[in-house]
């Protein structure tokens, strides 16, 4: 019984480790700062509060659903005209720094 | 109420280790920003100064209204499609969550050297960085016979406030099968698509309750913004009520008669039931009184925002002559950030990051029927360049339309948002 909760427990922190790592691994050349700054540039339309009418709330997005969207709109494979234009000049370290701040936000 | 908060926060922040790390907080003064014109330029550069500083700048907004009523969807009050009171905003969320000083009178003169903004209570203001975000004034002279007096009989509405309340007024009570007159601004004006999205939304009033009225739009312009997307929904939602005349056609508007409601051009006299005249527009005078125009608008340091002729002070939105950016509410929030970041870098020695700006304009045509055109732009030597954009197209889906126009509500609240909490 206490080799199977052991084995449990192995088995959960290498899944926990794992994605971590995998979150990690993807932000290459993130900064929160730059990120925070960069924010300031999806605000004008998406409201910080989440509260806002046909925009989506981009708030406590998670950062691997924010960069498939980010990308999605960028090759422009999800339609929207604003948001192809906003994912068509952001660059790997603006994805990333975005989504690192957008990740320590609720 | 307001000052205890501010000081509160000024305090706390000033407790902190960044702040303390500051030179000029070890002395007990901080480095001082005054803005003057609390609209899309103004009130988000207090806002982010205040917000990214955490407490290291003291912000002053001088604003002289107590309550503010959007420029941008004050034609969808008129359509019907927003209540007048969702179109105001206070001041209390830059007040109270970012510790800016709200100062309610009017800044009367700027003293560059000194560095002082004087006020119309006799008092004055010393700043380091001083940012005018003033907006407009109208020259009511460019259209003969048009008059800060004759304002009231053909409401110009581009300034907001109760000039829209007026306007609307006026088209509900027009008479039956009357013809309304509208005069749209020469280039440059504030939010290029504005008269068109009026005409479009005073056609809807009479659709629902007039529909035998015309309107007669006489343009100093022979083109103007989003026109294939415009006459494409007029055709459609108003067919036969609107018609658009050139500068070509009409051979420019000679005289108006505000008493008699005339127009007087080459083609024609045109006799109004209704009317909204918008004249020529050029930078709020406090930027004339601070010096930083040249003619009627202000060159500014693309990079920066900085006015060519003070390095001290911040020129954005309309009264700035930042092309190729309309003047436009979203241009002024995202000049205001660019300056924002500037000045905290030039007052703190914080990152100053790449300048990054974009635009875009959502137009109303009819229910449900929304367009929009927008761009991205970089900052070059001599100016904020293009680098990419999109617009609407005509025969779009009516699905993709009533996106549109749901999206443009979300970018309301978004940028409302942004600029007062």
């Amino acid at each position: 019984m206490k080799s199977k909760l052991v084995l449990l427990s192995i088995v959960f922190s290498l899944i926990f480790t794992n994605s971590i790592f995998a979150d990690q691994k993807q932000l290459v050349g993130a900064d929160a700062d730059y990120g925070e700054h960069l924010f300031g540039e999806c605000v004008t339309c998406h409201n910080s509060t989440g509260l806002g009418k046909g925009i989506p709330k981009i708030t406590g997005m998670k950062t691997n659903q924010f960069i498939t969207k980010i990308l999605a709109y960028k090759s422009k494979e999800k339609e929207n005209a604003v948001m192809q234009m906003v994912a068509e000049r952001l660059g790997e370290e603006e994805i990333n720094s975005l989504a690192l701040y957008l990740s320590k936000l609720k | 109420m307001t000052k205890i908060k501010r000081r509160t926060f000024v305090g706390l922040a000033a407790a902190s280790t960044t702040a303390l790390s500051m030179p000029s907080i070890a002395f007990g003064a901080l480095p001082r920003v005054v803005v003057i014109g609390g609209g899309a330029g103004g009130a988000t550069a207090a806002k982010y100064i205040a917000k990214d500083s955490k407490g290291a700048i003291d912000v002053t907004l001088v604003e002289a209204s107590k309550r503010y009523y959007t420029c941008f969807f004050s034609n969808l009050y008129l359509g019907d499609f927003r209540t007048y009171g969702s179109i105001g905003h206070n001041y209390y969320g830059l007040a109270v969550n970012h510790g800016v000083n709200m100062v309610h009178e009017w800044a009367l003169s700027v003293n560059n050297a000194a560095k002082k903004v004087n006020l119309g209570s006799g008092e004055s203001i010393s700043y380091d960085k001083l940012v005018i975000s003033p907006g407009i004034d109208l020259k009511f002279e460019s259209v003969n016979g048009y008059s800060a007096e004759a304002q009231s009989k053909m409401p110009h509405a581009w300034k907001s406030g109760t000039q829209v309340q007026l306007l609307k007024n006026q088209v509900k009570g027009m008479k039956k099968g009357g013809t309304f007159v509208m005069v749209p601004p020469p280039n440059p004006y504030r939010c290029p698509p504005g008269p068109y999205e009026r005409v479009s939304m005073i056609a809807h009033q009479f659709k629902k309750s007039n529909p035998t009225a015309k309107i007669v739009i006489l343009d100093p312009k022979n083109k103007f913004s989003k026109q294939g997307l415009f006459m494409e929904g007029w055709q459609k939602h108003y067919p036969g009520m609107i018609e658009w005349i050139n500068a070509e056609t009409h051979g420019g508007i000679k005289k108006i008669n505000a008493a008699t409601m005339e127009f007087e051009t080459d083609l024609d006299t045109f006799k109004a039931d209704a009317a909204s005249v918008v004249p020529a527009q050029r930078a709020g005078r406090i930027a004339m009184n601070a010096g930083v125009n040249k003619g009627d608008w202000c060159p500014i340091v693309p990079a920066s925002m900085q006015a060519q002729a003070d390095e001290n002070i911040y020129v954005l939105g309309d009264a700035s002559i930042a092309k190729s950016m309309p003047k436009s509410g979203f241009s002024a929030n995202s000049q205001a950030k660019v300056a924002a970041n500037h000045i905290r870098g030039s007052l703190t020695g914080s990152k100053v990051f790449t300048p990054r700006f974009a635009n875009t304009c959502w137009s109303l045509v009819a229910t449900n029927d929304g367009i929009k055109v927008g761009a991205n732009y970089k900052a070059t030597g001599e100016k904020i360049d293009k680098t990419s954009g999109f617009i609407s197209k005509t025969g779009e889906d009516s699905n993709l339309r009533k996106a549109t126009y749901e999206e443009s509500i979300g970018w309301y609240s978004g940028i409302t948002s942004d600029m007062f909490s």
